[in-house]
């Protein structure tokens, strides 16, 4: 791709290459028969699934829902069959649009699958059975720090800053948010000074790699690094002598009344904390913000081609500053929400999230609906990386983890439809 | 507008870019600024536009002093420019490029689709430039794209326009449109700098014209001045601008192409069918609209690019999909587009670059290890032989200007035995003086038995070079012809249309 606008073709607008879209129909014709052979052929057909709805924690008492048990093989043999269908589908027509959300149902019917398969039982008992609504809370609460993440990376990078500090602002955001809210017990201040700490290390960022034009990963590589080390030694020279800073903090539920009690769907999406309506909040804000609005026209014009924007008198380095600063604030709120659904802060437990939160950011093509799909999607691969394990899966959960990455090193290649960051993504702009 | 520079100068560091400039454009004049590469043209369009201030002079916009601290001001102030290389955002739309900075706002500081587009209708109906206002700029062709930026700058109600080398990037056809535009913007009162250095164009289109040379006016011409004349004023001496060539009869087949596919960048085929023939003395121009597959014919030829089908073979030896020290090795000199990227190491010396295709052979290292001695004697002669202006062979190759940095990497791959030498667009970004230099050193190389194919987008040269000139369009060969053949069909075939080719 030309960054030379004079160079770009006379005519055609870029196309994905039909052998490409073929390649990843092919691939989701193999996860198909997988799914198929393997979850179902492969459980034998005398196994079946359980399946239950109600939320663990019975406090709020939604409505209750029975559970559904299932015939494992012809279930998983469907579900394959499905996963089959979208692929002969893709393979037969080719489509130039839409690739990428199919194969976010090619997963998550692969994730169902992977689940009734490893909670299957041979006899009559009821003791093994996947609680369905648990899983999608615990996902949802990774899925929304993963929000967090990838909206402060849209920020960013939608201005032509690489924000690959994210973690490190996570991170700042944990450590702060655990003090703050142990010592005033207030997720509101916690959030206020997880926010400026994001800030802060945003316009470090900034100022490093605007003033100075530093390589952008290379500074925000070194930040991730700084914050790593800096919340360990403080950890140590803080929390360990003082715990009471570092006490448990879960984030109250704030169930919308009525609402929460629609089985599955209520407890998932209207018995969360604060931090997860802030987070919907942020979405649609930001959304309406870059896309609707004369400001989130001229920054992604200060992303696009950064000349242009100059040329008519928008101040580029003061649109960078500004959503960097913006960018950095909101990942460290996401630090705030993740030490929140974690109960306390603790040494390098942020485990990498903040780059997950940056291939969601690849996967949703730098949009926020994009980076919601993506991050639901990954959260989704982490929890079950993180707790299928209970099911004795003969398999090694860890490859579940590897999902995101494979997933971004595919969309990044061009194995999965075709991504194309801001034009002026990462470069350092010089006034002349 | 009535624009007026008086004894502008502008340095930078010891260097002046700009001495005293004077300069006026009156309203409804099409005035055009011609100079070479590096006259500081460019400088002085910055300082009018408010990207650069001045050190010295003043500026007045219908008698009032004025100074810009940035292009906003200057763009507020009705000066509008359409840069050399565009100012649009490729993946915003018609309508999102022109409005951007002055957005009409509904509440919400929403952006206001609905009044944008009307806005747009109305100016491109008042000056008669058809262009859809919600097209995808990327997805328009050149031509399209710069009649935004001329609408761009119309709707931010530009009483002064500012061209800068508008032409570089058009089909003839796109040029002549262009110019319609001009003169009936000049009609309607506004003011026009072209800046330009092609001869042809400047002629067809000024009322006055100003020469400057090395950062000074050094006069005015008229359009009926000759071509000859205008050269001269630009670089400061009698220049040829033909270029004298002997008939040559052709010998054997050096190069054959072969039903050649190959792919771009995004994986289409950029390459689709070509077939040619270079014979031993005879240049064989490519012409063609920039992006029409010429540079990765170019680069398939060189071996930097894979072949998807078809053959390339020199003296019958076929070189297809061959690395690119195995097509030097085949006595194949490249002369590369981008020679800032693909040509040279910029921060090596002249020295060493003049040796970059033979560092491993005798005389130039020996069991391993360089002999520096012959590197040096080796730059000393070709930097004399070939006019290379330079302090010192042990300089950077990145101190050079781009004419001398042209020369470099012609001196190197002239400088062995070859049987075909290839050249893509030769004197891009050249002074008249060293276009001169390298077009005689392209004829002297067929002369001596060379088959020599050039690429270029520049028709004067094509026609100026050529024996047989080969069109290019969307990766077809769309016909090849002789060079006595009229521009206008030559234009046409570049924009697609078929010809009966006169040689086979």
């Amino acid at each position: 791709m030309s960054l030379d606008v004079t160079t770009q073709t006379t005519t055609a607008a870029p196309r994905i290459p039909v052998g490409r879209t073929r390649g990843i129909g092919v691939i989701m014709l193999a996860i198909g028969l997988f799914t198929a052979l393997v979850f179902g052929v492969g459980s034998g057909f005398g196994a079946h699934s359980s399946l239950t709805f109600n939320p663990v924690s019975l406090t709020n008492a939604p409505w209750h829902v029975g559970t559904l048990t299932l015939l494992t093989a012809w279930s998983n043999i469907v579900l394959g069959v499905a996963i089959v269908a979208l692929g002969l589908d893709v393979v037969a027509r080719l489509p130039r649009r839409g690739v990428m959300a199919r194969f976010g149902v090619v997963a998550v019917l692969f994730f169902v699958a992977l689940l009734l398969w490893a909670a299957r039982t041979t006899g009559p008992s009821q003791i093994n059975f996947v609680n369905l609504t648990a899983i999608l809370i615990g996902s949802s609460a990774l899925a929304m720090v993963l929000i967090f993440g990838s909206l402060s990376g849209v920020m960013c990078e939608r201005a032509g800053v690489v924000n690959i500090a994210i973690e490190g602002q996570f991170i700042g955001g944990a450590f702060v948010g655990s003090m703050v809210a142990s010592t005033t017990h207030s997720f509101i201040y916690a959030a206020i000074v997880g926010a400026l700490i994001g800030g802060a290390l945003g316009l470090v960022l900034a100022f490093l790699s605007l003033r100075y034009l530093s390589d952008q990963i290379i500074v925000g590589v070194v930040l991730v690094t700084m914050l790593g080390s800096l919340s360990s030694y403080l950890n140590l020279q803080v929390f360990t002598p003082f715990p009471q800073y570092n006490t448990g903090n879960l984030a109250p539920n704030l169930p919308i009344p009525l609402l929460y009690k629609i089985p599955v769907i209520g407890p998932v999406f209207f018995d969360q904390t604060g931090f997860f309506y802030l987070m919907l909040i942020l979405v649609g804000l930001v959304s309406f913000a870059l896309f609707k609005t004369r400001w989130g026209l001229r920054v992604r014009a200060v992303g696009e081609h950064p000349q242009a924007a100059a040329s008519v008198g928008i101040k580029v380095i003061g649109v960078r500053y500004a959503n960097v600063i913006m960018g950095g604030a909101i990942a460290g709120i996401g630090g705030v929400a993740f030490m929140a659904s974690q109960g306390q802060f603790q040494p390098g437990y942020t485990s990498g999230l903040g780059y997950i939160a940056l291939a969601a950011l690849i996967f949703g093509r730098w949009r926020p609906s994009g980076a919601v799909v993506a991050s639901v999607l990954f959260g989704l691969s982490v929890y079950l990386a993180d707790n299928l394990q209970t099911y004795q899966v003969p398999v090694p959960t860890e490859i579940l983890g590897m999902f995101p990455y494979v997933i971004t090193i595919a969309v990044v290649s061009g194995l999965i439809g075709r991504v194309r960051p801001p034009a002026a993504d990462g470069l350092p702009y010089r006034r002349d | 507008m009535r624009l007026e520079l008086r004894g502008i100068t502008k340095r930078f560091g010891t260097f002046t870019a700009n001495h005293h400039i004077d300069l006026t454009v009156e309203p409804g004049q099409i005035h055009c600024l011609l100079g070479e590469n590096g006259a500081g043209k460019s400088t002085l369009m910055n300082v009018i536009f408010g990207l650069l201030q001045p050190d010295e002079g003043e500026m007045l916009i219908d008698g009032v002093p004025t100074r810009f601290s940035n292009s906003g001001e200057a763009v507020r102030r009705g000066i509008g420019m359409v840069h050399q290389h565009f100012m649009l955002v490729p993946v915003f739309s018609v309508t999102e490029n022109v409005v951007l900075g002055f957005e009409p706002t509904k509440s919400f500081d929403r952006l206001d689709h609905q009044r944008a587009r009307e806005e747009i209708r109305s100016v491109s109906q008042a000056y008669n430039l058809e262009v859809d206002p919600d097209a995808i700029v990327e997805e328009l062709p050149v031509g399209l794209q710069q009649r935004v930026e001329i609408l761009k700058a119309l709707s931010h109600d530009a009483e002064l326009l500012i061209l800068d080398e508008p032409t570089a990037v058009l089909t003839p056809q796109e040029i002549d449109a262009l110019m319609a535009i001009m003169r009936s913007l000049a009609e309607s009162g506004k003011s026009i700098l072209f800046i330009s250095h092609k001869l042809k164009e400047v002629k067809a289109i000024s009322d006055v014209i100003t020469v400057i040379r090395q950062g000074e006016v050094v006069g005015t011409a008229q359009a009926t001045d000759s071509e000859a004349q205008l050269a001269s004023m630009m670089v400061g001496r009698d220049v040829t601008l033909t270029v004298d060539k002997a008939v040559v009869a052709p010998g054997e087949e050096v190069l054959a192409i072969n039903d050649l596919v190959v792919r771009d960048d995004r994986g289409l085929p950029a390459v689709n069918g070509v077939s040619l023939s270079v014979r031993a003395g005879e240049i064989v121009a490519l012409a063609g609209v920039q992006g029409n597959g010429q540079t990765e014919l170019v680069e398939a030829i060189a071996g930097m690019r894979p072949v998807e089908s078809g053959t390339i073979s020199v003296r019958g030896v076929d070189i297809t999909n061959h690395t690119p020290r195995q097509v030097l090795d085949a006595g194949v000199a490249h002369v590369p587009e981008d020679r800032q990227l693909h040509g040279l190491v910029l921060s090596m010396s002249v020295a060493d670059n003049l040796v970059l295709n033979t560092p491993r052979r005798a005389p130039f290292a020996r069991r391993g290890s360089r002999n520096l001695a012959a590197v040096a004697a080796n730059a000393e002669q070709l930097v004399t032989r070939f006019d290379i202006r330079t302090t010192s062979t042990q300089a950077p190759v990145s101190s050079l200007s781009g004419g001398n940095q042209q020369k470099v990497i012609v001196a190197r791959e002239l400088s062995r035995p070859l049987s075909l030498f290839v050249a893509s667009q030769p004197t891009r970004g050249l002074d008249v003086g060293s276009i001169e230099y390298v077009h005689r050193q392209i004829v002297n190389q067929r002369d001596e038995g060379i088959g020599v194919l050039i690429v270029s987008s520049e028709l004067d040269e094509v026609l100026a070079l050529g024996d047989r000139i080969a069109v290019m369009h969307a990766g077809q060969i769309s016909g090849v012809v002789d060079p006595s053949t009229s521009r206008e069909t030559i234009g046409l075939l570049m924009t697609g249309a078929h010809a009966e080719p006169t040689d086979a």
